[in-house]
Order: structure tokens, then C-alpha cells, then sequence
């Protein structure tokens, strides 16, 4: 029996632009009322993969299905269904935020509706600048605004390229809330990011995406458990012992998984299934002794740098 | 079809030149103006009259063609061209607006802005001429023709150019010595040959007497043929225009 359709659907997706393969092959079925992220270094392939769903970009070849609809062959259907919140900030300079919302439910086929405007307005705390030019709004609010572009026609699915970038502390927060409001409402929310924390705090699921391919598909707790690591980081008084050929840990620790720094005062040690108890007891036992003990959770950064290999320069 | 929308993008796109009405609507009248005061009073003076008509009420038409398509042209292709350069233009791409939807919109905007700025051209000329019209009917079928097949062109040639230089090469190359060549200060009968010859093959100059015959009530050549000139083209850039959006034509990589 046929469930309903999936949110999002990309089968075999491929782009290449002359000699560059942007994307070579990504299936990826996103359901309903996930928070999904889509995660890769600079130049992975993830904004071209949301701009094929959303109808910017063709693909060379392969599918794509926005609520069973297809993004080409039924593409008036699917873009009902969709709103974007593109990467690059953009404005219109002869109106206001409020005339841009409005605007943008009637290419929605929605009746103007004041009161949904206000309602995105103040969600998106813009209601101060309603009525400004928007030439005369801040890089963050600008940002929002985008944000309430994409949100104003109550789209199914509202795809998020990088949505807190260049967004203070306080309104990052903010805007997690609001996504995931939109969420218990029912919206599908794909997002891609640069700040690992955000996809951490936010999806339910996570794609890692390198050189146009997907390269990791799974809950962001099952990622966390396959890749990340618990670890402690320690720092010794004095450095450890190792004499003139530099700072060497006792065998114990290597066997551990342990690793020193340059300066042999910090160690970084993955905890293991052994007991914290008996590691505590060993390390208050060392000389010289132990200054201080950080614990680090297990971070989606953790399974970045595992399935990328490092991904220069890709998110932090 | 989707109506709203395509009300709405008409909404914005007219909204969008009557918020700067200094640069949209009142530059191009007072341009125009003195082309009238200077060509009408200079000229008209020792041109007293041409094919039987006096030759300030004579250029009233060409006026109104140059206002018109300068204008049409002019507010679709920056709308589409600074949506372009802005990024805004993914707010329509992504929308679900097909490209009846867009055409319409676009063209209808700037047919508006166009008669506008025709319709005002006349008011201040009629002023001096008589506000007399021989055929209203063909007036408003130029003024709509006329404004549709420059906004086309305004939007294909915005939609093809990635650079602001691109984007005035037609306009100041192609329409603005075709629109001068094309009988707006002067009948194509004036010329010697080859030169009238010349003027014949001149598009525009078939807009010209079209526009001239609804006005003043006579021409060098058939309303009809202006029709069917003005109308060929206007498909032909229709054509164009749809097979770009409906494509993605530099809109969609």
C-alpha cells in the first residue's frame, strides 16, 4: 500500500555545468513535518540541490517531487507548496516589508490579508519597520524578512539556505523557536547551515552532502552516536613527563585513545565504556597532577569532520 | 492561471513607477515638451505644414510614440533587470506563477506607464494644437500596441543582458535612431530618394503613421499596414519573451 507522499523526494538528482559536477546523484526523501538538515563544506552541493526542488535550477538529470508533485513536469503545483529562504540576502528598494509580504501571498494566489502580515511581522520582530523602506533595514533584518517572505503563505514545505547567517545571538534563538512552532504546525522545514549547533538544536534528521554526493543519511542521534565521542580534555599542571623528545602519556592513556597537545599540558581522552569512576581515580592518582577537566557532549562537528574529512572551511 | 498573482505582480509593477513619478512620469513629459515647443515653435515656423497638416499638430503623434515606447520599454526593463542584479527575481521564479501570469503582468504595467506618459504628452500638446482627435479607436489600439511591443522588447532585452551596458545597447543602438528615423518630426515623403526608400523598411515609421492617423486623421501609409507591422512584431517579441521564461532563459541556470 502507498503511504502518502514524502515532503520532499530527489532521486538520483545530477547537475553539471560544463566540466564542474555540482551534484552527482543525490537521492534523499524527506517526510512530513520533519526538521531536516543538509549539511557539507562550501561548494558541497546543497544549495543547488534545494534550488532544483524550488525550481531555480534544472537538473541535468534525475527527480524531483515536492509533496508527489514534480518540480518540472507539475511545477506550477509544486511551487504552491514551497516557500525559500535563498542564501543571498535580496530586496526590493521601492517598497516596505509590509507591502513585500503582501505581495508575496498574492504570487501565492492568497487574498491580501493584513492581519497575516502583522502576524509574520511580529513573529519575525519587524513590526517597528513595517512601514520603512526596505533600502533602510539592517543586514539582520533584511534577513528576516526573507525569512518572512518565505513564511507568509503558510508553505507545506519552507526550505531555509542558510537562514541565521549574519543573525545575532538573540535572534537565532529566536528564530529556532519559531521553526520549531512551525514544525508542531505541520511544516516541513529543510534547512541548510553553517553553524553545526543550529542543525544539532533543530533536525530531526541530518544529509551530509561532499563534492555532490550524499555521503551520511540519518537521525541526528544516531549520527551523533555512530560518529561523535564523548571525551574529556584535561589539563595538567606542568606538562607530562617525555624528557627532551617532547610530552609522552603514560601507556594506560594511549591505550585509552588519548592524545597530548604540543604543549603536553592538555590531553584529550574519549570515554569509552569503562567506568568514569575508575578513569577519575587513575588520573587523580598522576603526577603532575590534573588542573582542570572539561567533558565535550558528542557535537554534530564531530561527525562533519568524520564524514567530510575536514571539509575545509566548510562549518563550525 | 493564476489571478491573483498575476494581479498582484500588475499591482507591484505599476505601483513600482508611479513611487518615483519625478523619474517615471514627469522626466519623460518635460523631455518630451520641449521637443515640442522646440521642433513645433522653431520648426513650424518655416515648416509651416506637411502632407496638408500643420506641423506643430503634425509631430504631436511621433511625440506621443516616443513618450510611449521610451517609457513601456524603459518599465520592464529595469523591473525585470534590477530584480536581476537585486536577487528579487527569485521571489516571482520560485512563485507559482506560470508565464501568462508574468507576460500579462509585465506587459500590462508597462502599457499603463507608457499611455500614461503618451496620454499626458498629448493633454500639454492639445493645449497648443486643439484637442480635436479623428480616431479615437486607433489612438488607444496604437497607444496599446505600441506600449505591449516595447514592454516586450523591454523585458527580452533585460532578461538577455547580465550587464548595464547590455541593457542601454538597444535601446540607445537600435530604438532610439529608429524612433528619430521613423517619422516622428517628419514625413518619410520629405526625403530623397533612396532615403525615403530607406525609411520605408523602418518599423517604427509604420507606428508613427499609424498613431499620426488616429490623430490628426491621415498618414503617409494605411493604419492597416501600421497595424500589421506593429502586430508583427509584438508577436514576434511575445514569442521571444514567452519561450525565455517559459525556458528559464538566463533566469534558471
Amino acid at each position: 500500500m502507498n503511504g502518502p507522499p514524502a515532503a520532499v523526494e530527489t532521486e538520483d538528482l545530477h547537475k553539471r555545468y560544463d566540466r564542474l559536477t555540482a551534484l552527482g546523484g543525490v537521492s534523499l526523501s524527506i517526510q512530513s513535518g520533519e526538521i531536516f538538515a543538509l549539511l557539507g563544506p562550501n561548494g558541497a552541493g546543497k544549495t543547488t540541490w534545494i534550488s532544483i526542488v524550488c525550481g531555480l535550477v534544472r537538473a541535468t538529470s534525475g527527480r524531483a517531487r515536492v509533496l508527489g508533485h514534480d518540480v518540472v513536469g507539475d511545477a506550477i503545483a509544486a511551487r504552491k507548496l514551497v516557500g525559500l529562504v535563498p542564501q543571498e540576502v535580496n530586496f526590493d528598494p521601492f517598497f516596505t516589508p509590509r507591502e513585500v509580504l503582501a505581495f508575496q501571498m498574492g504570487y501565492y494566489g492568497q487574498r491580501p490579508d493584513a492581519g497575516r502580515v502583522d502576524e509574520v511581522l511580529r513573529a519575525l520582530d519587524l513590526s517597528a519597520k513595517a512601514d520603512t523602506n526596505t533600502r533602510a533595514l539592517s543586514g539582520g533584518m533584511k534577513r528576516r524578512l526573507l525569512i518572512g517572505k518565505a513564511l507568509v503563505h503558510r508553505p507545506r514545505v519552507v526550505f531555509l539556505d542558510e537562514p541565521t547567517a549574519g543573525v545575532d545571538v538573540a535572534l537565532r534563538r529566536d528564530l529556532w523557536s519559531y521553526v520549531r512552532e512551525l514544525r508542531e504546525q505541520g511544516t516541513t522545514i529543510v534547512l541548510t547551515t553553517h553553524y553545526l549547533e543550529e542543525a544539532e538544536a533543530l533536525a530531526d534528521r541530518v544529509a551530509v552532502i561532499d563534492h555532490g554526493k550524499l555521503v551520511g543519511l540519518d537521525t541526528t542521534a544516531a549520527m551523533l552516536a555512530r560518529f561523535g565521542r564523548k571525551q574529556i580534555r584535561l589539563r595538567f599542571a606542568a606538562p607530562v613527563s617525555g624528557g627532551a623528545a617532547g610530552p609522552v602519556l603514560p601507556p594506560w592513556l594511549v591505550d585509552l585513545g588519548a592524545a597530548v597537545d604540543a604543549s603536553g599540558c592538555v590531553v584529550t581522552c574519549p570515554l569509552g565504556a569503562g567506568s568514569p569512576a575508575a578513569l577519575l581515580a587513575r588520573l587523580a592518582a598522576m603526577d603532575p597532577p590534573v588542573a582542570d577537566i572539561d567533558t565535550e557532549q558528542p557535537s554534530l562537528e564531530q561527525v562533519f569532520l568524520a564524514l567530510t574529512g575536514g571539509g575545509a572551511g566548510g562549518a563550525r | 492561471m493564476n489571478a491573483i498573482g498575476f494581479r498582484t505582480l500588475f499591482i507591484k509593477e505599476t505601483r513600482r513607477f508611479l513611487r518615483v513619478p519625478g523619474q517615471t512620469l514627469a522626466q519623460p513629459v518635460v523631455t518630451t515638451a520641449l521637443y515640442f515647443l522646440v521642433f513645433g515653435y522653431a520648426l513650424g515656423g518655416r515648416v509651416r505644414e506637411v502632407d496638408g497638416v500643420a506641423y506643430d499638430r503634425f509631430i504631436v503623434p511621433g511625440l506621443m510614440l516616443l513618450g510611449l515606447s521610451q517609457n513601456a520599454f524603459l518599465n520592464t526593463s529595469s523591473s525585470m533587470f534590477i530584480a536581476k542584479l537585486q536577487g528579487t527575481i527569485v521571489d516571482l521564479l520560485v512563485a507559482p506563477l506560470g508565464v501568462l501570469d508574468l507576460l500579462l503582468a509585465f506587459i500590462l504595467a508597462a502599457v499603463l506607464r507608457g499611455m500614461l506618459v503618451g496620454g499626458v504628452v498629448w493633454v500639454i500638446s492639445a493645449l497648443f494644437t486643439g484637442f480635436d482627435v479623428s480616431h479615437p479607436i486607433w489612438v488607444l489600439l496604437f497607444g496599446f500596441l505600441v506600449g505591449a511591443t516595447f514592454g516586450l522588447v523591454g523585458l527580452v532585452v533585460a532578461i538577455w543582458s547580465d550587464k548595464f551596458e547590455q541593457l542601454n545597447i538597444v535601446p540607445t543602438f537600435i530604438i532610439t535612431p529608429l524612433t528619430f528615423l521613423g517619422g516622428v518630426f517628419y514625413s518619410a515623403e520629405m526625403l530623397p530618394p533612396p532615403w525615403s526608400y530607406v525609411s520605408r523598411v523602418n518599423p517604427v515609421l509604420y507606428m508613427v503613421e499609424g498613431l499620426r492617423y488616429g490623430v490628426v486623421g491621415s498618414a503617409g501609409s494605411s493604419p492597416w499596414l501600421g497595424l500589421v507591422v506593429t502586430g508583427g512584431i509584438g508577436v514576434l517579441s511575445l514569442a521571444l519573451a514567452a519561450w525565455m521564461l517559459a525556458t528559464g532563459y538566463k533566469l534558471r541556470s
